[in-house]
């Protein structure tokens, strides 16, 4: 499992990768790539979203964020 | 004439720069300018794009970096700053010369540093993205990148990221203190909105940017209008990493609180900004064998205000001059490269230092301290205080507070 972002909703910020620890988001021109095999899903990424479009699918962190 | 093809990346430069922000760009003019062989590269199709900053910069950054700014590249003149209580009435307007300054356009302001990168002699490849560094042993030797559909591999001397606060070349060389964590970094949303009242209390704030303060409306961090025309301004946050929900969240309750609604009743925005803004101290180390990180890639923004162009303007000037330098001297390794750090340290630290002292101030601070501090405060006090005197302030708010002594006993001793 791994983080999910909502590409409709994220501004491609980079606030999510300067945050990871695990370099396993990368921010691309018009949307940040999770790279799954990396993410620890240790959730620094949906605290970190300014406009919270990023998830952990089967945990309660969406309404929350 | 041949035919015309994209720039061709070679497989070799003196000094390889990445990211083409304010940072990389001063570095890559000041390289090239002392003869070095540069190139310059950002993931980005157009620099400057997309903007994640309030664009606020001082005017004594601009004459100390020797740089002409475009009118294009002026969106407001700035005279000084208006600090608002948390209650959202006290306020206290500071003028002096060094609150003079401009909201800038990043999009035409960055282009504009890149240019005169690209003048001085630097070889530039936008949409150029750096996956990977090439390290041999301690020492960075070149990075990886992706062209235009292109994988490739150059080989420099001297590596500097300046790739803002992602920092991922940084990391991927080894130094792991450029993550930015939670509690020592703000995560900032903003609109660029039309239609803002930039006039209130039957004053007019166009030439201020305006700080609003408060733990209700921003906690460990503060709320901004700052003017980017006559009707026109960036209207933003920054939080706290720590603070839940997000910054978004602050904003929306923050624009909808009385004593500031009525100035966006009509607002809309034109631009969604936002990023994380690392307000701790910088990196520890600056620079490895054959490696250099400058700018907010550095952590150097501004305890204070979080403001990071002209910090990293300056450390890229510094870090391009010292780069060329050891290249030249044919040694590069960490030694060497840290006489950029040494200059850094000797030029910033100073003030530095002490607006990191008044951040924790600041943030032992509650809203009942500042709106007291702030209603209280004359010019008089106002000009001690920026004038680096903070001992009659303080002792005036220890009066009617003796229970700050302890917090801000620390300011009478900076």
């Amino acid at each position: 499992m791994a983080v999910v972002i909502d590409r409709s909703k994220c501004i491609y910020c980079g606030a999510c990768v300067a945050t990871c620890p695990y370099l396993a988001l990368r921010l691309k021109e018009t949307y940040v790539e999770v790279i799954p095999e990396k993410c620890t899903e240790c959730q620094l990424c949906i605290k970190a979203c300014p406009v919270g479009c990023i998830s952990l699918p089967g945990k309660d962190n969406e309404s929350k964020r | 004439m041949e035919k015309y093809d994209l720039p061709l990346i070679k497989n070799e430069y003196d000094i390889v720069i990445v990211g083409a922000g304010p940072a990389g760009s001063l570095a890559a003019r000041e390289a090239s300018k002392r003869g070095a062989s540069v190139l310059m590269i950002d993931r980005r199709k157009e620099l400057g794009a997309p903007v994640r900053c309030g664009e606020g910069l001082g005017l004594k950054h601009v004459t100390n970096m020797g740089i002409k700014l475009s009118p294009q590249a002026i969106s407001a003149n700035i005279n000084g700053a208006r600090v608002i209580a948390p209650n959202l009435k006290d306020d206290i307007i500071i003028k002096t010369p060094e609150t003079k300054g401009f909201v800038l356009d990043r999009k035409v302001f960055d282009k504009d540093l890149a240019k005169d990168a690209g003048r001085a002699g630097a070889e530039i490849a936008v949409k150029c993205e750096a996956y990977d560094v090439i390290k041999e042993g301690s020492a960075v030797k070149g990075i990886k990148y992706i062209f235009n559909g292109k994988k490739g591999e150059v080989k420099a001397k001297v590596v500097i990221a300046a790739d803002g606060a992602e920092s991922v070349i940084a990391r991927l060389a080894g130094m792991r203190d450029a993550t930015s964590t939670l509690y020592d970094t703000d995560y900032g949303f903003e609109y660029e909105m039309v239609n803002v009242k930039l006039q209130d209390n039957g004053q007019d704030y166009s030439d201020l940017i305006e700080i609003f303060f408060g733990r209700e409306w921003a906690p460990r961090g503060y709320n901004w209008i700052f003017p980017k025309g006559p009707d026109s301004a960036n209207v933003g946050v920054g939080i706290g990493g720590l603070e839940a929900p997000n910054a978004i969240h602050y904003l929306h309750k923050w624009m909808s609180a009385d004593g500031v609604k009525h100035r966006f009743a009509k607002a809309v925005p034109v631009a969604y900004k936002g990023g994380a803004i690392p307000v701790g101290a910088p990196v520890k180390e600056f620079v490895m064998d054959g490696f250099m990180v400058v700018g907010t890639a550095a952590h150097q923004v501004d305890p204070i205000h979080g403001g990071g162009i002209g910090l990293a303007m300056n450390a890229g000037r510094i870090a391009g001059t010292v780069a060329a330098e050891c290249v030249k001297d044919g040694k590069t390794n960490a030694p060497a490269l840290n006489k950029y750090k040494e200059q850094w340290y000797n030029e910033e630290w100073k003030k530095f230092s002490k607006r990191l002292m008044l951040r924790k101030v600041l943030e032992k601070l509650s809203d009942d301290d500042l709106n007291h501090i702030i209603s209280n405060l004359d010019q008089k006090d106002i000009d001690l205080t920026l004038a680096g005197d903070f001992k009659p302030v303080v002792q005036k708010v220890l009066l009617k507070r003796p229970q700050l002594l302890k917090v801000l006993t620390v300011l009478v001793n900076l």
